[in-house]
């Protein structure tokens, strides 16, 4: 779900930069307020760089498989920290595995981390639900995990039929939207599943992990 | 794993020599204006131009194609779905699909820019080594938060990667196979192990860190010297990328 150099006009790409210079910004601004802002750095790192590779991991899914996307998952772990790493996840996979692209990188980096900010305000309100409860763990993973697929998934369509050059056939182009968006439904449930399990498996074992850095 | 390895940054020529922040600002000035290209006739200079800076860099051919390979995928497909979807004169029928000239061109402009800049990026990346880009990035006044991030990121990624595989070697080894959707309980916890094994590695990290005296530690400058072919190397760069894009605004092209 990126989009990759050279399909967006360089106005989009420039919006998609000044977003992300924005939510960049209020993050960095947060992590500042914090009394040991560098503490964070270490975890944040090897979070982003779990998060990397978790995305090697493919979900089968007879006949296929899917890999998942964890964008909820990083709201809740990372807090702040969600959306410089998205960015910089972004940035490794646009130069290390020609993902994405360096142009797109503001505008995939608002696809991806403005519902990862959304994700973790959702779970910084509703984890006083969650206490010894593994039956509201799940409910409220599965939720966070759902919806920064979807929402990730809307922005991305916004973006690719909006902007793209040439001028679609507009009966064509709300089937495409609307077969695609159908297409990731199966994955928003797999990653809200996904994160339900791993919220109630991080609760049992390392409980701290979810009190924030 | 096709992945960048910054195993040509070692070479010596025109392209490795050019001065770090010059060359990072010069080609990603270039990267962007080809993205403002919307002109066919513009597009033979994007590819002398590209062509030009990667065979300087004497980086291998086969390396560019194997870092092209899976991203062209999809930007083909794309391009595809653009020739018979797009609104515009048909040029020609092939049973139920109609090919239309505005399609052919949307794709010849997505394609082509898309091998230029990522050409430009390849040579760019590989022929600098990363932890130099980083420099430049935080000398360039990107905040040092975001730098130390990237640079722990680098240097962790490639551990937690291994860390990962030897995870599902002891799985494999342990009789699971992932073939159906009621392993993702394994999975979840397989990835939840990752998590909990970066986390707890992160915090002796830092406390390692903080012992050698990193809260102290400000910004990751380094002093570079300009010379005159890198500054006449980034402006003739600077001069083509500036000339493309007005070239198409004085004339009025790219029209698509």
């Amino acid at each position: 779900m990126h989009v990759t150099d050279g399909i967006l006009p360089i106005a989009v790409c420039a919006g998609g930069y000044a977003i992300s210079g924005l939510a960049s910004w209020y993050s960095l601004k947060k992590i500042n307020e914090k009394k040991e802002p560098k503490k964070g750095i270490p975890k944040a790192s090897l979070g982003t760089a779990a998060f990397l590779a978790a995305s090697l991991i493919y979900i089968p899914v007879p006949p296929t498989s899917v890999h998942l996307l964890l964008i909820g998952l990083m709201g809740i772990l990372l807090e702040y920290y969600a959306f410089p790493a998205i960015l910089i996840s972004l940035l490794f996979q646009a130069i290390m595995f020609q993902h994405g692209g360096l142009t797109t990188l503001g505008v995939n980096a608002v696809i991806m981390g403005l519902p990862a900010m959304l994700c973790h305000y959702i779970y910084k309100h509703t984890k006083r639900f969650t206490k010894n409860s593994n039956f509201m763990n799940g409910i409220i993973g599965f939720s966070i995990g759902a919806i920064g697929v979807i929402i990730s998934v809307l922005l991305f369509y916004i973006v690719i039929t909006s902007f793209i050059p040439a001028h679609l056939d507009v009966e064509t182009e709300k089937k495409a939207v609307y077969t695609l968006t159908i297409a990731y439904i199966p994955l928003a449930f797999i990653e809200g599943i996904f994160t339900s399990l791993l919220l109630i498996y991080l609760k049992k074992v390392k409980p701290e992990m979810l009190e924030g850095y | 794993m096709n992945i960048y390895t910054g195993k040509f940054a070692g070479l010596d020529t025109t392209i490795h020599r050019w001065e770090p922040r010059a060359k990072f600002i010069g080609l990603m000035i270039l990267i962007f204006s080809f993205s403002f290209i919307n002109s066919l006739m513009l597009l033979p200079v994007m590819i002398l131009i590209s062509t030009l800076i990667f065979i300087a860099s004497k980086l291998p051919f086969s390396f560019l194609l194997r870092r092209l390979s899976i991203p062209s995928f999809f930007v083909i497909a794309m391009g595809i779905f653009l020739i018979f979807f797009s609104k515009g004169t048909i040029m020609f029928k092939l049973g139920p699909l109609a090919l239309k000239r505005e399609g052919i061109t949307a794709m010849i402009l997505i394609t082509v820019r898309f091998f230029c800049i990522l050409t430009i990026i390849v040579t760019l990346f590989e022929t600098t080594p990363f932890l130099t880009i980083i420099k430049v990035m935080n000398s360039l006044g990107i905040p040092s938060i975001l730098t130390d991030m990237i640079m722990f990121t680098y240097r962790y990624i490639f551990l937690v990667i291994e860390n990962l595989l030897n995870m599902q070697m002891a799985m494999r080894l342990r009789g699971f196979r992932n073939r159906n959707l009621k392993d993702i309980v394994c999975l979840s916890s397989l990835v939840g192990s990752l998590f909990i094994r970066s986390y707890e590695q992160s915090e002796r990290i830092y406390y390692a860190m903080v012992l050698r005296g990193y809260e102290q530690s400000e910004n990751i400058k380094e002093e570079y010297q300009f010379k005159k072919i890198d500054i006449v190397f980034t402006i003739a760069v600077v001069m083509i990328a500036v000339g493309m894009v007005s070239i198409q605004i004085y004339f009025n092209l790219g029209r698509v």
